[in-house]
């Protein structure tokens, strides 16, 4: 990483080996001996029903939970050995839910990324602006760029606390659920940005419940099961009717999707009483 | 969070510049009002002779001994309750919080009217008492938090702070229960607030106060940033939250017990001030930190002003000046939130 | 994210008059009546008893025994009645007293029964009291209440000046059965005042100040027994012009009221000349201070005389051989 005007991050490789997770007071692990490998270039999707560990497994990396054991190493140095700014330069990490309480500018909301490699009183470097305007382009937000962060709508929202992950400067991007709340459009418009930074070299990593977004753009897919893994591999390993169905509890057909051909996922039942069937 | 994208008036694209020049003015001017207002009629001439120490030695005696530091230690008192209130409102992620939420204030009262009882009369002796009553207070709502979650959760510490703040003000209640009048007069003047019997050793001290831990503030105002976005957010922007806030949380309530065990239980202005700094332009803590310390300086000396000429010669008590004053501020404030 | 605006409103709603009570009830300190009763005074919302000097109803507006049979076991909760009570010679009749009862010293065999202010009722009633001597401030109606619904009877006194005294003196002095040795202390007392007053008559007033409590600052004023002695001693109190008996007041004030002299205990003298604020007043400045004993001074009672007298020796050293 060197340039004033780098763009780019080269990823690094992040990996979960074997990592367990216990809440105080639950008999359930919520991870239980996971291991999950995203690797810099690919989009690693990983999905699953609710309360299958998904959040936790961002957790760990936000050491918002203590690991039982097992341990998570991002480009092979072991996350555990670094504080949190070094964690923060290596990672760059979106939670699910942030809501502003005290409003600032869209800029200095994003600025805020750089937190990790400003002194306690520096200014901004040339670095830091290069950054930040870096990722305001990348995330489509430079018209919102003068306003303040509670007047913007939801899919702004969301972008621009991509932004501010982007701005980080990170080998890894891990994103939690980032399009909920979003429209077609706007959920497409961030699956394209992820999809264009992995193909940059990042590694990136998604949580989401959009299977069907995620066959299309993820090249790694791990489906987590009552803190397992189920299945992990390219989407058609992973889509698979009869895994699905076993986790999802919930019965369901897999097609291909006209667009690009990636596998679909369509739940069955369903009343449809307010349109006409189709005659069998 | 809005849906609909807002087309507000928004005050954030105001320069600060202006609120900076405004409250410097501001400050000017009542400090100068201050130190001309009071019983005795003193020309602004003489006054500023009498603080260079030329003339009557009465005038000389009352600029120079009872105004300048009543004036002066209002301003601090002021700026650090401001900067307080800025940073617990940034660590607690609420813009209503108030550093006697949290338990300050009760631990402070304790102290000092337990010195009281115990006949201190030595005011600087009163204040110390005041000061380690607040700092024990502090340390055990963040102990109660730790013990319960595990962490200094910010709800938690709300609550904790709320509880023990609660039982310090039952343990005032009952020491002054069956306490002879002249102590449960003193005790109540000591409470209610007042900068009246300042002295040039309390106004040093309140300074080193301010400086040192509100310079502890203002230099980790980029952590506060970043705490005020959120548990999640900050730990994933490189701020090792639970103990940046619990230092943080510690050093703002430390500010605001010295200005306790300086000049009695103020209320309102840790909660308004920074509401305000905000609504000028200053977003990012440093700056409203600054600006906090500014307006809040000003508001406390106008107060105090008010609090000695609207029933002289009776002195009002601070406390209810500034709610007076407060209030409606806030109502205000609160409009333009619920629009 | 902002807690909702309508519950804040509500809720501010209910707290501004609250807080604007407050304040005015703070505010109305400078009107509160004398120090050893009137914090609690100050607290309490209810308004201030007007002391009256009618012959035939005590200062609650109650109906004062004409004789002594209400005097078999009489309980005193007032420091000045109890006193009183040993000066006419009636303290054997004593059952009961409050535990601020300091004077003479021989109160400290007659059984403490709590405070005076918001007594105990049930403490006074187990000493099985035919009549209660009550300090008349607002907050004892409902003890005053209280004692009469179970039967009795009460009368609320108070005296802040020295016309009360007397009065005070005569009302215990019928109602104990001691009228006459009542008026032999009135009369002693009403003369030594008289003599001291044509005295200092020709004497040029001196000019004083009074500091009667330091935080907050509180001077003797217009109101107060101890005013009406120094004007008999020959005196003018600068603070004459406040009708509360002690005042809070600001240290400007006094200087601006340039008092001649200080008056005060020797260590609150002390205090006073080494704080760099109290030099704004020239009396302190100067070092004019007349240091007066507060055992004498400090309360209404048959000492009174002596207390005008001493003060009068203090303000007009020259009439030292001429004074009683």
């Amino acid at each position: 990483m060197s340039g004033a005007t780098q763009t780019t991050e080269q990823g690094a490789t992040l990996s979960f080996d074997n990592v367990s997770v216990r809440y105080a007071g639950l008999t359930r692990r919520a991870l239980d001996h996971v291991s999950v490998v995203a690797e810099p270039g690919k989009m690693t999707a990983v999905v699953g029903p609710n309360g299958s560990g998904k959040s936790t497994l961002v957790r760990t990396l936000l050491r918002r939970v203590p690991l039982e054991s097992g341990r998570v190493t991002v480009g092979g140095k072991d996350v555990a050995a670094l504080d949190a700014r070094d964690l923060a330069r290596r990672i760059a990490i979106v939670p699910q839910r942030e809501e502003p309480v005290l409003p600032l500018r869209v800029e200095e909301f994003v600025a805020l990324g750089r937190h990790a490699r400003r002194s306690a009183f520096g200014g901004m470097s040339a670095d830091d602006r290069a950054a930040v305007a870096s990722a305001v382009d990348r995330a489509g937000i430079a018209e919102a760029i003068g306003r303040r962060t509670d007047t913007l709508s939801g899919g702004e929202w969301q972008r621009v606390r991509i932004a501010r992950a982007l701005a980080q400067a990170a080998p890894v991007l891990v994103l939690d659920e980032p399009t909920t709340f979003l429209d077609i459009a706007h959920e497409m418009a961030v699956f394209e940005l992820l999809d264009e930074l992995a193909s940059q070299g990042q590694t990136v990593v998604l949580v989401s419940h959009q299977l069907n977004l995620v066959a299309r753009f993820a090249s790694h897919i791990v489906l987590l099961h009552r803190g397992t893994v189920a299945a992990a591999g390219d989407a058609t390993t992973v889509m698979r009717g009869e895994i699905l169905e076993r986790v999802y509890e919930w019965p369901l057909v897999v097609t291909r999707d006209p667009a690009v051909g990636a596998p679909a996922l369509l739940p069955l039942r369903g009343s449809g009483r307010h349109r006409e069937r189709p005659s069998s | 969070m809005n849906e609909a994208t807002r087309d507000r008036t928004d005050h954030a694209a105001h320069s600060p510049w202006i609120a900076w020049g405004v409250g410097a003015l501001l400050l000017l001017v009542v400090v100068i009002l201050g130190l001309s207002i009071g019983a005795v009629p003193i020309s602004t001439r003489d006054v500023i002779n009498a603080l260079r120490g030329i003339g009557d030695p009465s005038t000389i005696a009352i600029v120079r001994d009872l105004r300048a530091p009543r004036v002066l230690l209002a301003a601090l008192v002021g700026a650090g309750l401001a900067s307080s209130g800025g940073a617990l409102q940034g660590t607690l992620r609420n813009p209503l919080a108030e550093p006697y939420l949290l338990g300050v204030s009760g631990g402070a009262a304790v102290g000092a009217v337990t010195a009281l009882a115990f006949g201190v009369a030595q005011p600087a002796l009163i204040t110390l008492c005041a000061f380690v009553g607040a700092a024990i207070a502090t340390v055990v709502v963040t102990a109660i938090a730790r013990v319960v979650g595990g962490s200094a959760d910010t709800k938690l510490l709300l609550m904790a702070g709320v509880v023990v703040g609660a039982f310090a003000n039952a343990a005032i209640l009952v020491a002054l229960a069956d306490a002879p009048p002249e102590r449960l007069r003193g005790a109540l003047f000591w409470m209610m607030g007042s900068a009246a019997d300042a002295t040039w050793p309390a106004v040093a001290r309140c300074a080193g106060a301010l400086l040192l831990l509100g310079g502890i503030l203002v230099w980790r105002a980029r952590d506060l940033d970043v705490l005020s976005l959120g548990d999640e957010p900050a730990a994933a922007l490189g701020v090792d939250v639970d103990r940046v806030s619990r230092q943080l949380f510690l050093v703002a309530s430390w500010l605001a017990a010295a200005t306790v065990a300086a000049a009695g239980l103020i209320g309102f202005v840790g909660l308004v001030v920074p509401n305000i700094a905000r609504a000028l332009g200053a977003r990012q803590h440093r700056p409203m930190l600054l600006m906090s310390a500014l307006y809040g300086a000003v508001l406390l000396v106008a107060a105090d002003l008010l609090a000695r000429t609207l029933r002289a010669p009776a002195d009002l008590p601070l406390g209810a000046v500034t709610a007076l004053v407060g209030v409606p501020f806030f109502l205000l404030r609160l409009r333009r939130l619920a629009a | 994210m902002y807690p909702h605006p309508r519950l804040i409103r509500r809720a501010l709603t209910v707290l501004l008059p609250f807080i604007g009570a407050v304040a005015c009830a703070r505010a109305d300190t400078a009107t509160a009546d004398t120090a050893t009763a009137d914090t609690r005074d100050a607290i309490a919302t209810a308004g201030t008893v007007t002391a009256s000097i009618a012959a035939d109803t005590d200062d609650f507006g109650a109906p004062l025994p004409t004789d002594a049979r209400f005097a078999a076991r009489v309980v005193s909760l007032n420091p000045a009645a109890t006193e009183a009570i040993f000066t006419i010679g009636a303290d054997s009749l004593l059952v009961g007293r409050s535990r601020w009862d300091e004077y003479p010293k021989d109160v400290e065999r007659i059984a403490s029964l709590g405070d005076g202010i918001r007594p105990n009722i049930e403490a006074v009633l187990a000493a099985r009291p035919t009549l209660v001597v009550l300090y008349a401030t607002a907050e004892n109606r409902a003890a005053a209440d209280a004692l009469a619904r179970a039967g009795v009877r009460t009368i609320a006194l108070r005296v802040d000046r020295i016309a009360q005294f007397y009065r005070m003196l005569t009302v215990l002095g019928r109602a104990m059965g001691a009228d006459a040795r009542a008026k032999i202390v009135t009369d002693s007392v009403h003369a030594t005042l008289d003599r001291v007053k044509a005295l200092t008559a020709s004497r040029p007033r001196r000019r004083v100040v009074w500091p009667a409590w330091e935080s907050p600052l509180l001077v003797i004023g217009g109101g107060s027994y101890i005013d009406e002695l120094l004007s008999i001693a020959g005196a003018d109190n600068v603070f004459h012009d406040m009708s509360a008996p002690s005042p809070p007041v600001s240290i400007e004030e006094i200087a601006k009221r340039d008092p001649d002299v200080v008056i005060a205990g020797v260590t609150r003298a002390a205090t006073l000349t080494a704080s760099p604020s109290w030099q704004a007043v020239r009396a302190v400045r100067e070092r004019r201070f007349i240091v007066q004993d507060p055992a004498v001074t400090g309360r209404p009672s048959v000492v009174l005389g002596m207390a005008a007298v001493q003060l009068a020796r203090a303000l007009h050293p020259e009439l030292r051989d001429s004074l009683p």
